[in-house]
């Protein structure tokens, strides 16, 4: 018996739209300890790792593990159908080959049950190795949709290059280039809007810009996002899901083409 | 492709000032080449072809333009050149990635035989030219590009001046001929010219376009695929997709393709190798499979 109920409802519903583009179908797993989500694209370039904690919710019950394998795009269809402030709360009987999601109305005047059909996916569980960084920049959210967003309209990839002056996006393509730079900027007032930069040495990678689009979905889940680089290793963009988990994206760099990387 | 009459340049041409009129045959229609043809003579000379009852090519009848191409061969008072771009050429040109507008392959054309004409030595004073675009820009254009010589761009040209109908007629006949004895690159059975008048509207020329598509290669190379004609006929065709776009994607970027790393190289361990790449790295399978990266395949599309 599975019961989790989400005061927040909207949540679930930002959630999906965020990684619904990057991974069509994924198992949500749910333990005792929270609903998580793992999965990568299908060019196995990218990696969406989703936690949102059992605290988090209002109500939550999970007798057991469980795996429930479902198509992201139907379930964004159904979460479409629920209020932006209603309550959702997701069940699932043991053994059942569906899941059901309930929309409560903040008035409690209207309930609505969607049963959405469960899929078997064959995936297994990636071991995310644990790195240090060599560098972390911490900067709005809606900023780094922002840049994504203007670079992607001159190039095709990006490089994220952090120094001590700052970090810089910058993008060539055939009709020119673009740099942008960002300072370190860290408002007392407004600690949404800070840009901190915590660097261990110099790092400069390169990304293709369509992940880094994609993974901006995410802006509206959170003021802030973390970007997480290391040579040799895939970046980190976190969004942070307040008081309850994060929503991580993984994105394996682009290299020379003579360089190999070593496995 | 021109079959140069005036391969040895004419001795009064070398000494006189001499006007040339340029003009184009074929621009519109959908199939064949566009012909750009040139027809000089000296200044003094001009007269004499006003009464050689040149008009404009579309006006005279075809016996009358072949006629007329034959005594304008003979006549040692008259030089003449063409230039023919084949459909292959025009489809590159107007589909690569840098595309080139017809009206830019025209002035590059008309601009090819000036220059043709003045390194066989011939002193050319004056060019009346057809416009292709807006006349005064076409006309400045010409004008940097050959100082001292005056341009004359015109609408209509060829029905103003005589030595533009020459050229129309030279043009027209080329062009004709080309198509009358095209030889199709492609070895299909059931190939006709019944192409009608290759404009686009025509119900033959359509009859003929729909009677030779492919689902795979589009049409044989007489048609020029960059005409909106043609789209329509792709409607059904077979989706092909083109491995080097992937890499022509990365090109562009610095001049230097970078390679996307995947998950698994970077200590992403523990997923399973996905159904699809084990089939094709063809691993344990006949080396016959493997040698020629054949898959298996469930759905066919």
């Amino acid at each position: 018996m599975l019961e989790l109920r989400l005061v927040q409802g909207s949540l679930l519903k930002k959630v999906l739209e965020a990684i619904r583009e990057l991974v069509t179908d994924a198992n949500f797993d749910c333990s005792g300890t929270g609903f998580s989500l793992q999965a990568m694209d299908s060019s196995h370039v990218a990696l969406v790792a989703l936690l949102l904690r059992a605290e988090g919710f209002e109500h939550y019950r999970c007798d057991r593990n469980l795996s429930m394998g479902m198509n992201l795009n139907n379930m964004a269809k159904m979460l479409r159908c629920a209020g932006n402030d209603d309550i959702i709360t997701i069940k699932a009987d043991d053994g059942s080959d569906t899941v059901t999601f309930m929309f409560e109305s903040p008035k409690q005047d209207k309930i609505a049950d969607f049963e959405m059909k469960l899929m078997d996916i064959d995936s297994e569980h990636l071991g995310i190795p644990d790195s240090e960084y060599q560098a972390i920049v911490r900067m709005p959210s809606a900023e780094f949709m922002r840049i994504c967003k203007d670079l992607s309209s001159i190039g095709d990839t990006v490089v994220i290059s952090v120094t001590k002056e700052g970090v810089k996006f910058s993008t060539s393509g055939e009709i020119g280039s673009a740099n942008i730079v960002c300072r370190q900027n860290q408002t007392v007032d407004k600690p949404e809007e800070a840009t901190i930069i915590e660097m261990q040495e110099p790092v400069s990678l390169t990304f293709a810009l369509r992940y880094m689009n994609s993974f901006t979905k995410a802006s509206s889940l959170s003021d802030q996002v973390t970007i997480s680089l290391s040579s040799e290793l895939p970046v980190v963009v976190e969004y942070k899901i307040a008081e309850m988990g994060y929503i991580r994206f993984y994105l394996a760099p682009k290299i020379e083409e003579d360089e190999e990387m070593k496995p | 492709m021109a079959d140069a009459a005036a391969a040895t340049t004419l001795e009064w041409a070398t000494k006189e000032p001499c006007l040339m009129g340029i003009d184009e045959a074929g621009r519109g229609p959908v199939l064949g080449p566009m012909v750009y043809g040139c027809m000089y003579c000296a200044r003094s000379y001009n007269d004499t072809l006003a009464t050689l009852k040149f008009a404009d090519s579309k006006t005279l009848k075809e016996e009358q333009r072949e006629e007329l191409f034959e005594s304008l061969k003979v006549n040692s008072s008259i030089g003449w050149e063409v230039d023919v771009i084949c459909p292959k050429d025009l489809s590159a040109k107007m589909l690569k990635r840098s595309k080139v507008n017809l009206n830019e392959i025209s002035h590059n054309s008309a601009m090819g035989l000036v220059r043709k004409v003045l390194d066989m030595g011939v002193l050319l004073a004056e060019v009346y030219i057809d416009t292709v675009g807006d006349p005064e820009k076409y006309r400045i254009k010409l004008t940097e590009k050959f100082p001292g010589i005056k341009f004359v761009v015109a609408k209509k040209a060829d029905s103003l001046y005589p030595v533009v109908s020459g050229a129309s007629i030279v043009a027209k006949v080329t062009r004709d001929r080309a198509l009358r004895n095209w030889v199709f690159d492609e070895t299909a059975l059931n190939m006709h010219m019944k192409t009608g008048s290759g404009y686009p509207g025509d119900p033959d020329t359509k009859q003929w376009l729909e009677d030779h598509k492919h689902p795979v290669f589009g049409f044989p190379t007489l048609v020029r695929f960059s005409w909106g004609t043609c789209t329509p006929f792709f409607k059904d065709a077979v989706e092909v997709t083109w491995e080097s776009d992937d890499v022509d994607e990365d090109a562009t970027n610095n001049g230097r393709a970078k390679r996307q790393v995947k998950l698994s190289s970077l200590g992403f361990t523990g997923f399973k190798r996905k159904t699809e790449e084990i089939e094709s790295s063809g691993k344990g399978r006949c080396k016959f499979f493997q040698a020629r990266n054949l898959e298996l395949v469930r759905k066919f599309q």
